[in-house]
C-alpha cells in the first residue's frame, strides 16, 4: 500500500457504524477514534476531521454516544465519547444490516 | 421527541457547544502535529467545523422547507378551499386585531414622551377614594422629592375661543416640557419665571397642528423675528414655542394650546377662585406626574411621596392619611380605570374571541373533510415509512401556512380599519392607531393559537385510521360518521347563536330604551345655551348676570315659562357634593343641580311633597330632593322640613320631586336641587314648546345684558339621542359580529352537508333504487347533522342566558329573558340551515341510482 496507493473512500453510512464499533472498546476522544480506525484497518481507513466531527455530532444528536471532558494521556483537556445503551442497540442493528448487504453484494459478484 | 429536545438544548447552549467543538478539533490537530502527520491531512478546518455544526440545524430546516413547499403546492391546487379558509380566518383575526389596536392605542400606550417608562402618574388614596393632588401640593413635591427627578402639574381646563375657533387648553407647570423631554420644534418651552402666581406672563406654546392648519405655519416663530401673538378668550398671548407633531399631549383628548398655570389669572381676571386654585393647599385636584430619579422604583417613590405629603398637610393643619399611588402613564394603569373599562371591554373581547373560535372550528371542519379526501395519500405516506409525527407535522405546516397568510391579511385589516373607525366617531380623541409591536405580537399569538386550534385535531384525526383498509377502498359504506365533525359543527352553531342572542337582546333593549320615559318631557323642551366672553366673566360678574337674566325672563311679557338650570337634563352632569345628615355622622355623596322653580314646571316633573322653589329661594339654603334621595336619607319619613349640613352650611328640605333621569339614562341617582345662584357658571334656559320668535326674544334679553354673548338652542331630544349613542354602537357591533358568525356557520354547515352527500352517494343511490322519495333522502342527509345542530343551538341559548347578566350590567335597560330575542335568533338559525342545505340536498335528491352504483 503506502503513499502510492490513494486512500479508499468509505462506503456511505458506514462511518457512524465504525465509530460506534470503535467505542465498543471504551471511552475515547476523537483523535483516538481516528487512530484506532487507521490502525485496525492497516492504514486503509484514514478518517479526516471533515468527516469525523460531523459524524460524532450526528451520533450525539441521535443519542447514540455521550460526551464528557477529561484529561488525555499527555494531560491535555480532551473530549471523551462513550457508547450509550441506544448506541449499542443501533450498532447491533446496523451491523446486521451491513452483514446482509455485504453478503448479498458478494453473492452477486460471485455469480454474475 | 427526545431528539427535538436535544436539538433545542443545543440551540439554547449553542455558544458552549460550539466552543466545545472548536476545542476538541484543536486538540485533534495538536495530536496530529505531535505524531508528525503531514499538514495536508488536516483538511479545511473551517469547513469541517461548519459541517459538524450543521448536523444540528440544517436537516431540520431543510425538512421544514420541504414541508412548506409541499404545503404551498397543495394549498394552491385547492384554490377554493384555500380561499374560503383564508377569508374566514383573516376576517376573524382582523376582527380581533382591530379592537385590540384601538384598545392598545387608547389604554395601553404610555404618553408620547422621552423614556416613557420612567414617567409616572401620581395619585393618592384617601378615605377609601382615589384622587389627585392640588397645585400647592404638587409644588411642594417638586421642591422636596428626591425619588422624582421632576414633578409636573397639568390640568385640562375649559376650551378657549380664538378668532371664532374653539381651542383645547391645558394649563401646566413651567417645567412640563422639560421633565417630559418634549423639545419644541421652534421656540422654547416655559421659563420658571412664567409660572409665578404673583407675576403671570401671557405666553403660550401651541401644537404643530394649530400652527400648521390655523396659523398658516407662520415662520415668524422660527426665525425669532417679530413675536407671533394669538388671542385666547380675547386676551393676547405671545406664542413662545411650537411642539413637534408626535407630541399630542398628556390626555387622550386633542390639545391645541398650553399655558403656564399662573397665566390662568390673565385668562380669568374676574374669577377669584383662580388664586385659590393656584396656591391654596386645600384645593384639589389637578393631574400630577413625575419622572423617577435614576434607580428609584415606583414603590420607593410611593413611600417617599406619602411621607412628604402627609408632613406637608400636617404643617397646613389639614387631614393626613394620604397613601401615595405611583402608576404608569398608560390610561389603563390609572387607578380605578380597570374596573370602569372591564365590563364592556371584556364582553367585546369575549365576543371577538368567540368569532375566532368559530372560524377555527369552521376551517378545522374544512381541513377534516380534506383529510378524509386525502386519506389515501396519507395512508400511502404512512405505509412508506413516514412516521405519524412526520405526517402530522406536514399537516400542521400546511395549517400554519394558512394561519400566516390569514395573520398577514388580518394585520392589513388592523392597519385600515381603526383609523377609519376613529374618523367615523369623529371625536376629539387623538390616538396613534398605527399597529405597534404589541399589536404585532398579539396578532402572531392569536394566529399561532388559531393554527393549533384548527390544525392539530384534524391532523391527529386524519392520521389515525387503519392503513390497509384505507388503501384498499375509499368508499366506506356505512362507516360511522366522524364525531369530531359534529363537534365542530355544534361549536359553530353554538357560537353564532350566542352572538346573535346577545345582539338580539341589545337591539330589543334599544327599542325599549327608545320608548323609555325619562321622567320628564323630552320631546317638547328646548335648551338655550348662553356663551359669555369667558375672560370678562366669572365670580361676582357671572352671579350678577344670572340674577338679572332670571329677573328679565320673568318680567318680559309674552314669553312662555322658562326654567333655569346649571346643566342640561340628560347632559351627563354628575357633579356631586357631600352631606352630613347629623353632625359628626358619616358623609354621603349626592348628585346636585342648580335650578329655578320654573325648571320643574317646564320639564313636567311633579312636586310630590312640600313646595317648589319660588323667587325668594334664590341664594337661600332651601333644597329639593328627588324621591330616591328622600327615601335613602329619611326612609319611611316625610323629608320635607328636615335639615342637614352640606359644605358647612345648614340646608332645609322644602320639597320632594318625582324621580327623573336628569343626569343620564343609566339610573336615577339620589339627587339634590339647589336654587340657582350662578356659582356654577352661566346657566342654561329651558323653554317648553318654543313658538316662532321665542328663541329670538330670549336672545334679545341676553344681548341686552351682554351684547357679545352667543346663544345656541337645541331640543332636549338631541341629548336623549346622544344618551342612546353608546347603546346604538354596542348593538351595531354585536349585530355585525352575530351576522358574521351566522354567515361563517352557514358556510360551515353547507360544507358539512355537501360532504355528507358526497360520502353517501352510493347509499343514496341504493335507497333511491329501492324506491326512496327525494324528501326522505334529504332528511337522511340532514339527519346526521341534526343532533349537532340542536345541541349547538341549545348550548348557544344557554350561553346567551349566562352572558346576559354581564350584559345587563354594561347596558342597563336590557331584559335577560326576552322571548322575542330568543325566538328571533332561532328563526334566523333555521333560515340559515335551510339555505345551507339547499344545494347539497338538491344534489342528493338528484343522485342517479345507476350512476351511483356504477361509481368506482
Amino acid at each position: 500500500m503506502g503513499k502510492a496507493n490513494p486512500q479508499l473512500e468509505l462506503l456511505p453510512g458506514t462511518l457512524d457504524m465504525l465509530i460506534l464499533k470503535a467505542l465498543g472498546r471504551g471511552a475515547m476522544h476523537g483523535y483516538g477514534i481516528a487512530q484506532i480506525l487507521k490502525q485496525t484497518s492497516d492504514d486503509v481507513l484514514q478518517v479526516g476531521e471533515s468527516s469525523l466531527y460531523p459524524a460524532l455530532q450526528r451520533l450525539l444528536l441521535n443519542g447514540w454516544v455521550a460526551a464528557e471532558w477529561g484529561a488525555s494521556d499527555n494531560n491535555r483537556r480532551a473530549r471523551y465519547y462513550t457508547l450509550t445503551a441506544a448506541g449499542r442497540k443501533q450498532l447491533a442493528a446496523e451491523r446486521a444490516d451491513f452483514d446482509r448487504m455485504v453478503a448479498a453484494i458478494q453473492k452477486v459478484l460471485a455469480t454474475a | 421527541m427526545t431528539k427535538l429536545w436535544r436539538r433545542l438544548r443545543y440551540l439554547q447552549q449553542r455558544e458552549r457547544m460550539e466552543a466545545d467543538l472548536a476545542e476538541e478539533m484543536a486538540f485533534h490537530r495538536a495530536q496530529l502535529e505531535r505524531d508528525g502527520a503531514p499538514a495536508v491531512a488536516m483538511g479545511n478546518v473551517t469547513l469541517a467545523r461548519e459541517d459538524a455544526r450543521a448536523v444540528w440545524i440544517w436537516p431540520w430546516l431543510e425538512s421544514f422547507w420541504q414541508d412548506a413547499r409541499y404545503g404551498l403546492r397543495t394549498l394552491r391546487s385547492q384554490g377554493g378551499f384555500t380561499a374560503v379558509a383564508l377569508v374566514a380566518l383573516a376576517s376573524a383575526i382582523g376582527i380581533n386585531t382591530t379592537p385590540f389596536t384601538l384598545f392598545n392605542a387608547m389604554a395601553l400606550r404610555p404618553w408620547p414622551v422621552r423614556d416613557p417608562g420612567r414617567v409616572v402618574n401620581l395619585f393618592r388614596s384617601m378615605r377609601g377614594g382615589v384622587a389627585g393632588y392640588g397645585n400647592a401640593e404638587a409644588d411642594y413635591l417638586a421642591a422636596h422629592s428626591r425619588s422624582l427627578s421632576g414633578v409636573i402639574a397639568m390640568d385640562n381646563r375649559e376650551d378657549v375661543k380664538s378668532g371664532g375657533r374653539t381651542l383645547h387648553l391645558t394649563v401646566v407647570s413651567a417645567n412640563y416640557f422639560q421633565v417630559l423631554g418634549v423639545q419644541p420644534v421652534a421656540g422654547r418651552g416655559f421659563l420658571d419665571a412664567e409660572d409665578r402666581a404673583g407675576a403671570p406672563e401671557p405666553v403660550v406654546v401651541i401644537s404643530d397642528a394649530l400652527w400648521r392648519n390655523q396659523l398658516g405655519a407662520n415662520p415668524a416663530i422660527l426665525s425669532g423675528g417679530s413675536p407671533l401673538r394669538i388671542a385666547l378668550d380675547e386676551i393676547p398671548f405671545t406664542v413662545v414655542g411650537v411642539l413637534p407633531a408626535e407630541f399630542t399631549g398628556t390626555s387622550p383628548l386633542r390639545n391645541d394650546v398650553w399655558i403656564p398655570r399662573a397665566a390662568l389669572k390673565l385668562l380669568r381676571p374676574h374669577d377669584p377662585s383662580v388664586e385659590e386654585y393656584l396656591t391654596s393647599p386645600r384645593t384639589c385636584c389637578v393631574s400630577v406626574a413625575g419622572r423617577l430619579a435614576p434607580g428609584v422604583t415606583r414603590r420607593q417613590a410611593e413611600a417617599e411621596i406619602g411621607l412628604l405629603i402627609n408632613g406637608y398637610r400636617a404643617s397646613q393643619g389639614l387631614e393626613q392619611g394620604t397613601r401615595a399611588l405611583v402608576t404608569g402613564t398608560a390610561w389603563m394603569e390609572a387607578p380605578g380605570k380597570k374596573d370602569k373599562a372591564a365590563g364592556a371591554v371584556v364582553l367585546l373581547f369575549v365576543a371577538v374571541t368567540l368569532v375566532l373560535l368559530l372560524a377555527c372550528a369552521n376551517v378545522g371542519n374544512l381541513l377534516l373533510a380534506r383529510a378524509a379526501a386525502r386519506h389515501k395519500e396519507i395512508a400511502v405516506r404512512l405505509s412508506l415509512g413516514g412516521s405519524r409525527a412526520r405526517v402530522v407535522r406536514q399537516l400542521l405546516v400546511e395549517s400554519s401556512l394558512l394561519a400566516i397568510g390569514a395573520a398577514a391579511l388580518g394585520l392589513v385589516v388592523a392597519y385600515i380599519a381603526p383609523p377609519f373607525l376613529v374618523a367615523r366617531l369623529g371625536s376629539d380623541l387623538v390616538f396613534h392607531v398605527t399597529p405597534d409591536a404589541t399589536v404585532l405580537g398579539y396578532t402572531i399569538a392569536i394566529a399561532v393559537v388559531a393554527c393549533l386550534a384548527f390544525g392539530l385535531a384534524p391532523a391527529l384525526h386524519g392520521t389515525r385510521g387503519q392503513i390497509a383498509s384505507a388503501i384498499k377502498s375509499e368508499a366506506r359504506f356505512g362507516t360511522p360518521r366522524l364525531p369530531l365533525r359534529s363537534v365542530l359543527l355544534g361549536v359553530q352553531v353554538g357560537i353564532s347563536v350566542l352572538l346573535l342572542g346577545a345582539a338580539g337582546m341589545m337591539v330589543r333593549g334599544l327599542q325599549r330604551t327608545a320608548h323609555l320615559d325619562p321622567g320628564f318631557d323630552v320631546a317638547r323642551v328646548s335648551a338655550v345655551t348662553i356663551g359669555l366672553p369667558a375672560s370678562q366673566y366669572g365670580g361676582e360678574r357671572t352671579r350678577a348676570f344670572t340674577e338679572q337674566l332670571v329677573a328679565q325672563l320673568d318680567r318680559v311679557p309674552g314669553l312662555p315659562l322658562c326654567g333655569i338650570s346649571s346643566d342640561s337634563p340628560l347632559g351627563n352632569s354628575h357633579t356631586s357634593t357631600a352631606l352630613e345628615l347629623h353632625p359628626g355622622e358619616a358623609q354621603q355623596r349626592v348628585t346636585f343641580h342648580e335650578v329655578s322653580g320654573g325648571y320643574f314646571e317646564v320639564l313636567g316633573i311633579a312636586i310630590v311633597a312640600g313646595r317648589n322653589f319660588t323667587a325668594q329661594d334664590a341664594g337661600r339654603d332651601s333644597v329639593l330632593l328627588n324621591q330616591t334621595a328622600a327615601r335613602r336619607f329619611w326612609p319611611g319619613e316625610n323629608a320635607v322640613g328636615k335639615t342637614f349640613q352640606s359644605n358647612a352650611r345648614a340646608r332645609t328640605v322644602v320639597g320632594v320631586v318625582k324621580d327623573a333621569y336628569t343626569s343620564d339614562l343609566g339610573a336615577v341617582e339620589p339627587t339634590m336641587y339647589f336654587p340657582t345662584g350662578g356659582d356654577r357658571g352661566v346657566p342654561l334656559v329651558l323653554v317648553r314648546d318654543p313658538g316662532p320668535g321665542t328663541i329670538e326674544r330670549i336672545a334679545a334679553i341676553v344681548k341686552e345684558l351682554e351684547p357679545r354673548a352667543e346663544l345656541k338652542a337645541e331640543p332636549l331630544s338631541e341629548n336623549f339621542r346622544q344618551q342612546m349613542q353608546p347603546a346604538i354602537y354596542g348593538a351595531a357591533v354585536a349585530g355585525f359580529l352575530g351576522l358574521l358568525a351566522l354567515l361563517m356557520a352557514s358556510v360551515g354547515m353547507a360544507g358539512v352537508f355537501a360532504y355528507a352527500v358526497n360520502q353517501r352517494t352510493r347509499e343514496i343511490g341504493v335507497r333511491m333504487a329501492l324506491g326512496a322519495r327525494p324528501a326522505q333522502v334529504v332528511r337522511l342527509v340532514l339527519g346526521s347533522s341534526l343532533r349537532a345542530l340542536v345541541v349547538g343551538a341549545v348550548a348557544g341559548l344557554a350561553g346567551t342566558a349566562a352572558m346576559s347578566a354581564t350584559l345587563v350590567r354594561v347596558m342597563p335597560g336590557l331584559q335577560p329573558s326576552d322571548p322575542a330575542a330568543y325566538a328571533g335568533v332561532l328563526a334566523l338559525l333555521a333560515a340559515a340551515v335551510a339555505l345551507a342545505s339547499a344545494i347539497p340536498a338538491r344534489r342528493a335528491a338528484r343522485v342517479d341510482p345507476l350512476r351511483a352504483l356504477r361509481w368506482e
